[in-house]
């Protein structure tokens, strides 16, 4: 299932995320969802980014195609396509041929991105025309062949509108889209979610097939670890617009580094083993406007909380198989005593409630009702 | 306790006149809801368990069979006198963002209920004031916070929570979740789903746990029995551990191997069975005397075309001495859900 090929020239391309921040502009000034991410996928590989709501999956997940919408903004890093270069500084015409071009993109629902009065024939020569293809014939040819490779009557659905196909239907049509332009780079957003447990088990093992044989790189991004275990070799995990963990999937699966990472596996109810190995996470996960900026994004809700992590954030490094970022799991000696010394003294444990002070009123938090809710929960 | 006989349901599609459908919801399904205990079915999108879940909820008709909650018909009472029964039934949506009244704040939404519980009992006015904080702590929430707030400005998870708190305000004897954690963020699934295990516990109410995820019902009631719905037709019921561990119907085998095994963690069933068809196509299949699976079924044979299979009726061994039942004419158990990985 792995397919890590040796790269030849024309090979999959490889992604490089640099110092990525990405910020929206909110009555409380400038908020960044996503922070400093710095993260390679790998050529040839699929890589799952997990997270859940608010994390800044989604909005990492645009910037791979430089499309975050006002009043959000790429303010600083760079993401660079092999053979297409630093997608950040490109503009006009040459960012839109680029989308859809060298990078191809399954939208979350991808019910709802298809235009419910054309059918999805006309929407592909649109795409084509607005790409400059020249032989459009040949684009529906490949259209075709692509569906019917996913198990389905290319003609028939070519003639159909949005609202004649089912959920598994549409979601292979958003697939085929994002590929009939020979992308070698597609990033899936969410692309099962919605969809019944056997259509998404179908999906998984077409996107995995269509990924090997097109020798794409391929980016899924979910909320759902189970769905990251079945499809992915490389698994990064997202918390607070920061990376926390990411490495080889079993690997980190089967042994956890991130307290994050750890809770949210556990988690999980499993189907067979014991049913009180699941625990709840305590706590809840943060928003734009709760999101600490300073300090371990993680720390409000960690079992390993020690006073370094309130003043000085975890650089994601390199643990043997992975990178963490965290305190705790990767003491980062040389890289942080210097400045943890002198901190610790000015800022002791109480710079949580501090940092937030400068910010709007969180819409609903309260500390006594993040214990409350969860001391109850895995009492059982 | 409420029990179902042979409950059917049918939609009739509007249409023009050549064009007009019916499509069967519900196919003859039986139920029990033991008190106290907790019951949970399963099924993909479109298989009924939604139809099913409102029906005993009473807030859909059904067009044949009974439903008797604690000994009562409900087929022989008028709408007005099957109220009071129908009140010890009470429904936990699946989205907690239209669940609430986004107008009235969490005060307002409690109160109404409890005035009309506390007029019911001959309870006095304080006694609403008390209950509501009373039960917004037993769902895990500081009253002084969530009381004066609007839905908009708690979380989601919050949100279900106050849910759950509304629905025992009328002293409900069986709480109904139909995916009552699907909008859920992941890290906080869990605490709602034990959460509603704790009710149980506590408060001694029954539990109707409706979902497609399996998983999360084996963990909500591993003591109770699972019914798995394909098309309107319970194709399999058994104590839920016994139908994950070895499921006896291609459809309860195909829906357990569909669930996503967590490698380095978990190792795929020793078996895998994958449906020959598509959803989509099966679903215009025509009915009629055959099994409703056989169409997707890598086992189907020529009996499975031309007869169907009842539950409980189909095959002289299926009603084996663990109190399964299934609807198959091949009955052969399989194991295809993943186990944990044995670490020494």
């Amino acid at each position: 299932m792995t397919l890590t090929t040796p790269m030849s020239p024309d090979g999959p391309p490889s992604v490089r995320i640099r110092d990525l921040t990405v910020v929206y502009r909110t009555a409380a000034g400038e908020l960044p969802a996503v922070r400093d991410v710095s993260m390679d996928l790998a050529p040839g590989t699929v890589t799952g980014l997990v997270g859940e709501s608010g994390s800044g999956k989604s909005t990492l997940a645009l910037s791979l195609l430089n499309a975050v919408q006002p009043p959000g903004r790429i303010s600083a890093g760079s993401v660079d396509i092999g053979g297409l270069g630093d997608v950040v500084q490109l503009r006009g015409d040459k960012l839109r041929q680029a989308r859809g071009g060298q990078i191809g993109y399954v939208f979350q629902a991808a019910q709802n991105s298809l235009n419910p009065l054309k059918t999805v024939g006309k929407q592909l020569l649109d795409l084509g025309r607005s790409h400059d293809v020249k032989d459009l014939r040949a684009l529906v040819a490949e259209a075709r062949d692509l569906l019917a490779r996913m198990g389905l009557d290319g003609a028939r659905v070519l003639d159909s509108y949005q609202h004649e196909l089912s959920g598994g239907m549409r979601q292979r049509v958003g697939i085929m889209l994002a590929l009939v332009l020979n992308a070698h780079v597609v990033v899936l957003d969410e692309p099962t979610t919605a969809l019944d447990m056997i259509t998404q088990a179908n999906i998984l093992e077409i996107i995995r097939e269509i990924h090997a044989e097109r020798g794409l790189t391929t980016l899924v991004i979910t909320h759902d670890i189970g769905v990251v275990a079945e499809v992915a070799d490389e698994i990064a995990v997202m918390y607070g617009g920061r990376l926390v963990e990411q490495g080889p999937v079993r690997a980190v699966l089967g042994d956890p580094h991130h307290p994050y990472t750890r809770g949210l596996i556990q988690a999980i109810p499993r189907l067979t083993g014991d049913i009180d190995e699941a625990q709840a996470l305590p706590g809840r996960p943060p928003t734009l406007t709760t999101i600490p900026d300073q300090g371990c994004v993680f720390r409000s809700r960690c079992a390993l909380r020690m006073d370094v992590c309130d003043t000085v954030d975890p650089l994601f490094q390199s643990t043997g198989d992975r990178m963490v970022a965290c305190h705790a799991v990767a003491p980062a000696a040389t890289f942080t005593t210097t400045t943890s010394e002198s901190e610790r003294e000015m800022t002791p444990s109480r710079a949580w409630s501090g940092i937030g002070s400068g910010r709007r009123e969180p819409a609903a938090d309260g500390d006594g009702v993040v214990a409350r809710e969860t001391n109850e929960g895995d009492s059982a | 306790m409420i029990t179902g006989t042979n409950i059917v349901k049918t939609f009739k599609q509007r249409g023009n006149v050549l064009d007009k459908r019916e499509v069967p919801a519900l196919r003859g399904v039986d139920f029990t809801i033991p008190k106290g205990g907790a019951i949970s079915f399963i099924g993909e999108s479109g298989c009924g368990k939604t139809t099913l879940g409102r029906i005993i909820a009473g807030l859909e008709t059904y067009d044949d069979g009974e439903i008797t909650i604690g000994g009562v018909d409900m087929s022989s009472l008028r709408h007005r006198a099957q109220q009071p029964h129908f009140r010890k039934v009470q429904l936990i949506h699946q989205d907690p963002y239209s669940a609430l009244n986004p107008t009235r704040t969490i005060h307002q939404s409690l109160h109404d209920p409890l005035k009309l519980r506390a007029r019911q009992t001959g309870r006095s006015r304080q006694w609403t004031y008390d209950r509501a904080e009373e039960l917004l702590n037993l769902v895990g929430l500081d009253p002084g916070y969530v009381l004066p707030r609007y839905p908009h400005q708690l979380s989601g998870g919050m949100r279900q929570r106050v849910v759950i708190a509304r629905a025992l305000t009328v002293d409900p004897e069986v709480l109904i979740a139909d995916e009552a954690v699907s909008m859920i963020d992941v890290s906080l699934r869990l605490g709602i789903l034990s959460l509603l295990r704790d009710l149980r516990e506590r408060l001694g109410v029954s539990l109707l746990y409706i979902t497609h995820d399996v998983a999360t019902a084996r963990y909500i009631g591993d003591d109770g029995d699972m019914y798995v719905i394909y098309r309107g037709q319970v194709i399999e019921r058994g104590p839920t551990e016994t139908i994950i561990a070895d499921p006896v119907h291609p459809y309860t085998q195909a829906l357990l191997s569909a669930i996503p095994v967590l490698y380095g963690v978990e190792q795929p069933g020793a078996e895998q069975v994958k449906p020959v068809q598509a959803a989509d196509a099966a679903s215009h299949a025509e009915d009629g005397a055959h099994c409703l699976f056989s169409s997707r079924c890598p086992f189907a044979d020529d009996r499975c075309v031309t007869e169907w299979p009842r539950l409980g009726h189909a095959h002289e061994s299926l009603q084996d001495p663990g109190g399964r039942v299934h609807a198959c004419f091949h009955p052969v158990q399989r194991q295809v859900a993943a186990a944990p990985i044995q670490r020494s």
